[in-house]
């Protein structure tokens, strides 16, 4: 849920990396967290169980500076991609403003990728918000893999399983290089805040 | 690709695999790899090689038994509760947004720091009838089954609710031990002679309502629940759009008509309710043009 303070001139809105199980989400945040230090307003804080699975949720905030006149503060969450953490992945949904779907390339993941966007049309809708409205950036996760000789999809496949409808713009990421990850973010702060500014108009 | 290269491919797949937390996958490739090794002329001799796939087969079972007794809702720091706590009380109303920090501890399995916010929360006299639901909860994932009911009686001996919220709370009790499996016997509530202690503050007010599931006692879809969102809320009245190729449901859905066992979804609490459709109009304009927007009154049950 997006505030916009009108009067200190300041905005402040939350996005989610949303995706299947153990497929970079964290790694995106932590790469931000690394690159991005003098942007971040607190310490990374990840819950984490055996295995570095992500247990309830990965949460840094991060400041933008001025833009327009404005101050932007930005929450950048994640989700735990575990089918079974159905109940904590809507709580950490609630009143988002953008998503980064972060989709694993390894082929034997290609049925977690269909399945957890799915979760993620479900659980926005029983929210009142609509996939195909929202901000939505894909990024196809774990490039880096077929150079190892892993089986991975083509970038066409994953089109076509998760962005044939969506038509969310898609970025090529190996995130624990942190390549194409800065990229996602950007691409997704920018229709983030392009969005707020029709319902907020922060920048006037 | 040569049988070397193949069982090459498979050591690179299920050590990938296995970094990447994808033990199952692992454990299918080293599984393949043994059954390639002991088929073949040449590397089923090699006892040294299949031992080593057998070895990396028993550490991945390993690693899947210790991932499947990790304790599923750990205890946290004091830090990150209260991070959790700010994190996820999202209300301008500063009761209602109390009552979801912590909804959200004990959703994140912080039960002991949940329940004594939520006892704090009673106290206060801020939503008790949704504390003491939640109280029960806590005491049911904290302690055995007579924690709660042992809660349940102390506030039935202290006339801490009215009758009508006593038996709400006893109903919502036996559901819970129900869904355990418990069988213990709950006092019914008998309507004391005197007047009770109401604690009631905020609660007068009706939560917001995000989406509400309706049975459908007649037409083609009788017996099934339709679930809506809602779409504007004012005090009990809440509206919902009904779809205009749904003719069925606006068909059914006239003013007038009584909604039982609805189920009315906040984002603190779900709770039955009846309801009656108190008005229909059709929307004029707009991307909802043509669709019907439908009143419903509700009444807490």
């Amino acid at each position: 849920m997006a505030i916009f303070n009108a009067k200190d001139r300041v905005i402040e809105c939350k996005l989610v990396y949303y995706g299947p199980g153990r497929g970079g989400k964290t790694s995106n945040l932590e790469y931000i967290y690394r690159a991005g230090k003098k942007y971040a307003m607190s310490d990374m804080v990840s819950i984490n169980t055996k295995g570095d699975r992500t247990l309830f949720f990965d949460f840094l905030p991060i400041g933008l500076g001025k833009i327009r006149g404005c101050d932007v503060k930005v929450q950048l969450y994640t989700v735990p991609g575990q089918q079974k953490y159905s109940s904590t992945r809507k709580l950490v949904l609630k009143y988002v403003d953008g998503i980064v779907f972060v989709a694993d390339s390894l082929e034997i993941r290609r049925k977690a990728n269909v399945l957890s966007l799915k979760d993620l049309q479900q659980n926005l809708a029983a929210q009142g918000q609509d996939v195909f409205k929202i901000p939505v950036v894909m990024q196809f996760n774990k490039r880096d893999l077929g150079d190892k000789e892993i089986p991975i999809m083509p970038v066409d496949l994953m089109t076509r399983d998760l962005n044939s409808k969506l038509k969310a713009p898609v970025f090529e990421a190996s995130a624990l290089k942190g390549t194409g990850v800065p990229e996602t973010l950007k691409k997704c702060l920018v229709l983030t805040l392009q969005d707020l500014q029709k319902e907020l108009k922060w920048t006037e | 690709m040569s049988d070397r290269q193949r069982v090459e491919s498979l050591v690179r797949e299920a050590d990938i695999y296995r970094s990447q937390g994808f033990l199952v996958a692992a454990k299918q490739k080293y599984m393949e790899l043994l059954q390639l090794i002991q088929g073949h002329g040449k590397y089923s001799k090699n006892e040294k090689l299949i031992s080593a796939v057998e070895r990396k087969i028993r550490s991945i079972e390993k690693d899947m038994s210790e991932v499947s007794k990790t304790d599923a809702k750990p205890q946290l720091s004091r830090e990150t509760q209260d991070l959790i706590q700010k994190l996820f009380s999202f209300s301008k109303n500063k009761e209602t947004a109390t009552m979801e920090g912590a909804v959200a501890l004990a959703k994140f399995g912080q039960y002991q720091k949940a329940l004594t916010e939520f006892m704090r929360l009673m106290n206060e006299g801020i939503l008790p009838l949704e504390a003491a639901k939640n109280i029960l909860r806590c005491h049911l994932s904290l302690s055995p089954p007579e924690v709660a009911l042992t809660q349940y009686k102390s506030w039935v001996s202290r006339n801490d609710f009215p009758p009508d919220d006593l038996k709400y709370l006893r109903r919502f009790l036996k559901n819970l031990l129900d869904k355990r499996g418990v069988k213990v016997e709950i006092p019914e509530i008998v309507e004391p002679a005197g007047k009770v202690k109401r604690k009631k503050k905020a609660e007068e007010e009706v939560l917001d309502i995000s989406s509400v599931g309706v049975p459908l006692n007649l037409g083609p879809l009788k017996g099934e629940t339709v679930e809506f969102e809602v779409s504007f809320q004012s005090g009990n009245t809440i509206s919902i759009v009904v779809p205009s190729d749904k003719t069925h449901l606006l068909e059914a859905f006239r003013p007038g008509l009584k909604l039982e066992d609805m189920q009315c979804y906040s984002l603190i609490a779900v709770f039955n309710g009846t309801g009656v459709v108190s008005g229909k109009s059709e929307i004029t304009s707009g991307p909802k043009k043509g669709d019907f927007a439908l009143d419903i009154t509700i009444s807490g049950d």
